[in-house]
């Protein structure tokens, strides 16, 4: 398990730096494994540069007008050209996301820690948690608009809220699916209730916590260009959801794929981001993880 | 053994019983006194209530009738004063700390400080022969190596009572039997510890004890007590004597009433 993350950490690099041959060094076994893992990226790597260079030929010889369907170059052409405006909404989008989903997960776990201390106020509170889950927070996003006027604000607690229930009732079931007989043996052992929390129920919760938080960090990221549609403001520094509507009035249909395809790869990105920090927590922590990783 | 009147009597029951809310009487009228020092298996089969007189002891579960006082109070008392430690048939391990750690937990509860009570875990993990796993984690453990961690955790706080539920019940033959040599070996350098020992094995029951505590099911009771007055240290050629055959068929008939 340590010895992958440390060979794909210098594969990495490595791939980058390839061209100029400079990181040749390491040991035959690397280059191998390097091998195989070209080998294995080359049938995807095929298959998009087919279907990338099939719609290039479409839609010339089909003479697509490029505001029904641009062409894959016009999408570059028009992203390379709105270079700096794209980087600005990407990095916009990003802010209010992860500023969404760490506020998800902080008042999610911290809640449902409070909510799991009381048999009484959880019984009291956790069916209207998991109402509040099936709410389709875009239907109130208006009314976060109205309370905290358009902009960064509104946009960051909507793509707070639209994370944050999974993670309160992830992390909830979590705290309740304690095995029966470690709850015993912490009580035997005169345990207090905060002993029995932090040693026993959050430890034994976290790869539910672990589950919201892959949930979570999709949503924020939906939440955020929703909440951009939404609330967005211009002034140069609009976010992805709001270059799209912008480019969509426009018939700007290029620009639009291209903000389409960023917040496709930010999606991704912050998907794989997550994953990996959770793989982490949970190797670190719990056994249930590493038995699907070693076998 | 009874006449000694100075020996401190650990637990007793006076006709106990207990009707758990679903109307299951597990346990009536059952009278048990034990001593310190002692070395007491249950046996019986399943249902008979084994389990439930733990739970009483430990103070988990209520008695419904009779009295019942462990260490000259009451068991919730007693089990405050952190004198008895417990081994169930799981070992019940945290699976994301350390063998250390796991060793170390009741005296991390009670706030001991952490160089403390890592002496204490190690010197704990000396008896059950695991030194050179103090940093391994349980899953890189055999099934009898977590059960020993388990015994080492419940030793680390040094109790006077210690309840042990069917502890050896998952392991296969040999392992059982050189954890029975080992646990043996463990409680006679420290006689004052009084052990309770549930199993459903009478093989078990007789090379361990100095009396076997017989159960009978539907209620629960009390159907013998056997003394096994044979001197420690035992090693394994005891099973292989005359007397162990006879405790065994004694306990055998015993378990048929
Ligand atoms: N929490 C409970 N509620 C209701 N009935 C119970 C409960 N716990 C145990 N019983 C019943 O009490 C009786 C005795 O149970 P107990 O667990 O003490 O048996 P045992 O002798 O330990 O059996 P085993 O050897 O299988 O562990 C059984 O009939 C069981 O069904
Ligand atoms: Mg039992």
């Amino acid at each position: 398990m340590r010895e992958e993350i440390a060979a794909e950490s210098i594969a990495l690099p490595l791939r980058s730096a390839s061209p100029n041959g400079a990181a040749a060094a390491p040991g035959a076994g690397r280059t191998t494994r390097l091998a195989a893992r070209l080998r294995s990226a080359l049938p995807p790597a095929v298959a998009f540069l087919v279907v990338i260079g099939g719609w290039e030929l479409f839609c010339r010889l089909a003479g697509m007008k490029p505001y029904l369907l641009p062409k894959p170059s016009d999408i570059v052409a028009a992203a390379s050209a709105n270079a700096s405006n794209l980087w600005v909404s990407v990095y916009t989008t990003m802010s209010e996301a992860v500023l969404g989903f760490l506020l998800s997960v902080l008042l999610g776990v911290g809640l449902a820690i409070a909510l799991a201390s009381s048999k009484l106020v959880e019984r009291s509170i956790y069916p209207y948690a998991i109402v509040m889950q099936t709410i389709p927070i875009v239907a109130i996003a208006p009314i976060i608009v109205i309370w905290f006027g358009a902009g960064m604000n509104a946009i960051v607690i909507i793509a707070f809220l639209i994370g944050f229930f999974p993670m309160l009732s992830n992390t909830l079931i979590g705290l309740n699916s304690t095995d029966h007989n470690m709850k015993n043996l912490f009580h035997l052992y005169n345990a207090s209730p905060l002993q029995t929390m932090f040693r026993l129920r959050l430890p034994a919760a976290l790869p539910f916590i672990v589950a919201g938080l892959k949930i979570s960090c999709t949503l924020a990221v939906i939440g955020a260009i929703v909440g951009e549609y939404i609330a967005g403001i211009g002034g140069g520094k609009g976010g992805l959801g709001y270059a799209i509507t912008v480019a969509a009035a426009r018939l700007q249909t290029a620009y639009l794929f291209a903000c389409g395809l960023a917040a496709s790869l930010l999606g991704i990105a912050f998907f794989l981001l997550v994953s990996r920090l959770s793989k982490w927590l949970l190797s670190s922590w719990h056994e249930s993880e590493l038995n699907s990783s070693e076998g | 053994m009874e006449a000694m009147a100075s020996t401190k009597e650990w637990v007793r029951m006076d006709s106990v019983s207990k009707v758990y809310p679903n109307g299951t009487t597990a346990l009536q009228e059952v009278d048990l006194s034990v001593r310190e020092g002692e070395f007491l298996c249950f046996v019986g089969p399943s249902g008979c209530g084994k389990s439930t007189v733990f739970k009483l002891i430990t103070g988990l579960s209520g008695a419904t009738g009779g009295t019942l006082e462990v260490m000259g109070t009451s068991p919730q008392q007693a089990r405050k004063q952190s004198d008895t430690a417990f081994v169930f048939q799981d070992h019940t391990l945290l699976p994301w700390s350390s063998v250390v750690d796991n060793v170390s937990l009741p005296l991390a509860l009670r706030g001991m400080s952490r160089k403390q009570r890592r002496e204490e875990a190690e010197q704990a993990l000396e008896l059950v022969g695991l030194k050179d796993y103090v940093k391994a984690m349980p899953r890189q453990l055999s099934g009898g190596m977590k059960m020993r961690v388990s015994i080492a955790r419940a030793l680390v706080s040094k109790p006077k009572l210690l309840l042990m539920d069917e502890p050896f019940g998952a392991l296969d033959e040999i392992t059982r039997q050189t954890l029975q040599l080992e646990l043996l070996d463990i409680w006679s350098r420290n006689k004052e510890m009084t052990v309770l020992f549930v199993t459903h094995n009478v093989f078990e029951a007789v090379f361990l004890s100095t009396r076997v505590v017989v159960m009978t099911p539907r209620p629960g009771k009390v159907a013998a007590t056997i003394d096994v007055p044979v001197p420690f240290p035992r090693d394994a050629s005891f099973r292989t004597t005359p007397r162990f055959g006879e405790l065994v068929r004694s306990v055998s008939e015993a378990l048929k009433h």
